[in-house]
């Protein structure tokens, strides 16, 4: 086990005396660069965990079901299995993966003996990001296709990229799998657009409690899969907002989802945290009732709308992963601030935090100030 | 017949702020058939409408349902629809709204574009990833008063300046207030860009915005 290892494990122990681990994620920061041709040029012609270990700070290893926002992107261990008769057809119409042109849409179906449904994407400028033209759920003919989807749907350890992975990064990094977001956010964000999830609790709240029903199914049949594996930390990617979820939706469904399902991650030893990156100050008062060990991404003013005082009034005995907001690695924001901003950051959350950004470090953000904040967390480590 | 008026009015306005749909339109028609115009409904709409914003204000309401209620009004005015002799909407004015070129992100924009409507002015939202070529040609053809941009992204702040340029190259500038938005967007940015405001939430933005329409009316 190495010090980092040992680090990473104390924060989620609650253990007193270890240093601060610095994970900046900064994949969203290296894709743009490298399409654009921006990329400093000694980074060029290198991979994203060579760019780390020039900046000695450590990679987010994200294993899971994630995909380009992953910071491994290809390293996963979960594999989704479709049901024998569900097949999905991908296709873009015209540009590159990482060079959209106008008109350029991906478009993906599930094509299922119950009938089909369809969402289509556009790629962002340099394509590290999708955003929904038109979302897969759209009314409820396309919800019954989706309940059969899901009812038919497996999830497989992936044994050979695990074991690959292992060999890299398994010495330095705790094992953390990356699950989809909360029912509720999962509709909102991925499946159906926040207004139609909203109009359709509305008008059939019956119909979107039983399809929520069954997506927390997935989370179990998920953690039958993770059970007994090395795996230390389950988080779900929720990407939480109090606007998109406001306070009496997260008490109705948010709240009672993971009370269900955060004391089953514990019984197999795990720990559960979640995604939050949005405005979430009328939120944080809720959290503990949710069970969760951590959250990660909170982002405090003057990005975000909260003060560090009120996360750390919030998430009271929970740990804290990142925590500097994007914007302060922005030329137009002095370094003063920045530091100020880290300094008493690490006063507050230390030993329950894993430095990094909330959310991505940005890409027009000046990389050397990851030097300059791996500066201060050694000083304050020596400190210790 | 004056407290048959004032009786269904009430109607209108409490089905608005409960997202009744059915009892909203039931008052509505009954409305009409009373003689009453259909412009002076809409009035009494706007009416609940504001009252659902101060709710919203003072956090006793949320998005979802300052949502819910937008579907009501909606869905009532498609009611009126047939008795009405223009648009609806617009009495504090014109706004254009967009999320810049290169950025995706639209729940801030989306709630100011609700606020904006709630609050009595007419709003043309064009959407996420919008050039600043196709926003100027928007300020050009709805001649708005106010010109709304947001941004989440870092690297697409740099759009306000661009967008600022090309107004005034089309002799635009002063024919339209522009205010920017944004979780990343910091007052002193919004200053360098050269635009008039900077709100950190919608609610702010929305209440700049009368306040410019007071100023011009004074």
């Amino acid at each position: 086990m190495t010090e980092t290892f040992d680090r990473m494990m104390a924060v989620y122990e609650g253990r007193e005396g270890a240093g601060v681990i610095f994970q900046p994620r900064i994949k969203h920061w290296y894709d743009v660069n490298l399409a654009a041709g921006t990329l400093p040029e000694k980074y060029q012609g290198l991979y994203l965990d060579e760019v780390y270990r020039d900046l000695d700070v450590t990679p987010r290893e994200v294993w899971g079901s994630g995909d380009a926002g992953s910071e491994f992107t290809g390293y996963l261990t979960l594999q989704t299995r479709e049901g024998d008769d569900v097949e999905v057809w991908v296709r873009q119409t015209h540009g590159l993966s990482y060079e959209t042109e106008p008109h350029d849409y991906v478009i993906t179906e599930y094509r299922t003996p119950v009938g089909m449904m369809r969402q289509i994407q556009r790629r962002t400028e340099y394509g590290t990001s999708l955003y929904n033209v038109e979302y897969f759920l759209k009314d409820l003919k396309d919800i019954e296709v989706y309940k059969y989807v899901l009812q038919e749907r497996m999830y497989r350890w992936d044994r050979l990229r695990y074991e690959w992975g292992r060999r890299r990064y398994g010495d330095d990094l705790p094992l953390r799998v990356q699950l989809p977001r909360s029912p509720l956010m999962w509709l909102t964000v991925g499946m159906m657009g926040f207004e139609r999830t909203v109009l359709m609790l509305w008008r059939q709240r019956k119909e979107m409690e039983e399809l929520m029903l069954l997506l927390e199914e997935e989370f179990y049949k998920m953690l039958d899969v993770c059970k007994g594996k090395p795996i230390v930390e389950l988080s779900f990617g929720d990407n939480m907002h109090q606007d998109m979820c406001s306070p009496p939706l997260f008490k109705k469904y948010v709240i009672p989802f993971y009370r269900r399902v955060t004391p089953k991650v514990h019984e197999v030893g795990m720990y559960a945290t979640s995604h939050w990156d949005g405005f979430v100050k009328q939120l944080l008062p809720l959290v503990k009732e949710t069970g969760l060990d951590g959250l990660e991404c909170v982002t405090p003013l003057p990005q975000g709308d909260v003060t560090l005082e009120e996360m750390k009034e919030g998430m009271e005995g929970m740990f804290l992963r990142d925590g500097i907001p994007a914007v302060l690695f922005c030329p137009w924001i002095s370094l003063k601030t920045l530091e100020e901003h880290v300094r008493k950051l690490l006063e507050m959350f230390h030993p329950r935090l894993i430095l990094g950004i909330s959310d991505l470090l940005p890409a027009n953000a000046d990389i050397e100030r990851i030097r300059f904040v791996n500066k201060i967390v050694k000083e304050f480590n020596e400190s210790l | 017949m004056t407290e048959r008026r004032e009786e269904l009015f009430e109607k209108v306005r409490e089905a608005l702020t409960n997202f009744d749909v059915e009892a909203a339109k039931k008052a509505t028609l009954e409305a009409v058939q009373m003689g009453i115009t259909a412009e002076e409904i809409i009035d009494v709409m706007s009416e609940g409408m504001e009252l659902v914003g101060k709710r919203y204000e003072s956090g006793e309401y949320f998005v979802p349902e300052l949502i819910m209620a937008g579907e009501t009004m909606k869905e009532v005015l498609e009611v009126l629809r047939p008795y009405m002799r223009g648009e609806a909407g617009g009495r504090l004015g014109t706004a254009v709204v967009a999320t810049v070129a290169g950025d995706i992100h639209d729940i801030g924009k989306n709630i100011f574009v609700t606020l904006m409507t709630i609050a009595g002015f007419k709003v043309i939202d064009l959407g996420v990833d919008v050039s600043a070529e196709m926003i100027v040609e928007a300020v050009k053809d709805s001649n708005p008063n106010i010109l709304g941009l947001s941004a989440l992204l870092t690297t697409n702040l740099e759009q306000f300046p661009i967008v600022v340029e090309k107004l005034k190259k089309e002799g635009l500038r002063d024919k339209v207030k522009v205010i920017v938005g944004g979780a990343t967007v910091t007052e002193e940015y919004a200053r360098e860009a050269g635009v008039d405001g900077y709100a950190k939430t919608a609610l702010a933005g929305v209440d700049i915005c009368k306040g410019w329409v007071r100023e011009a009316m004074s």
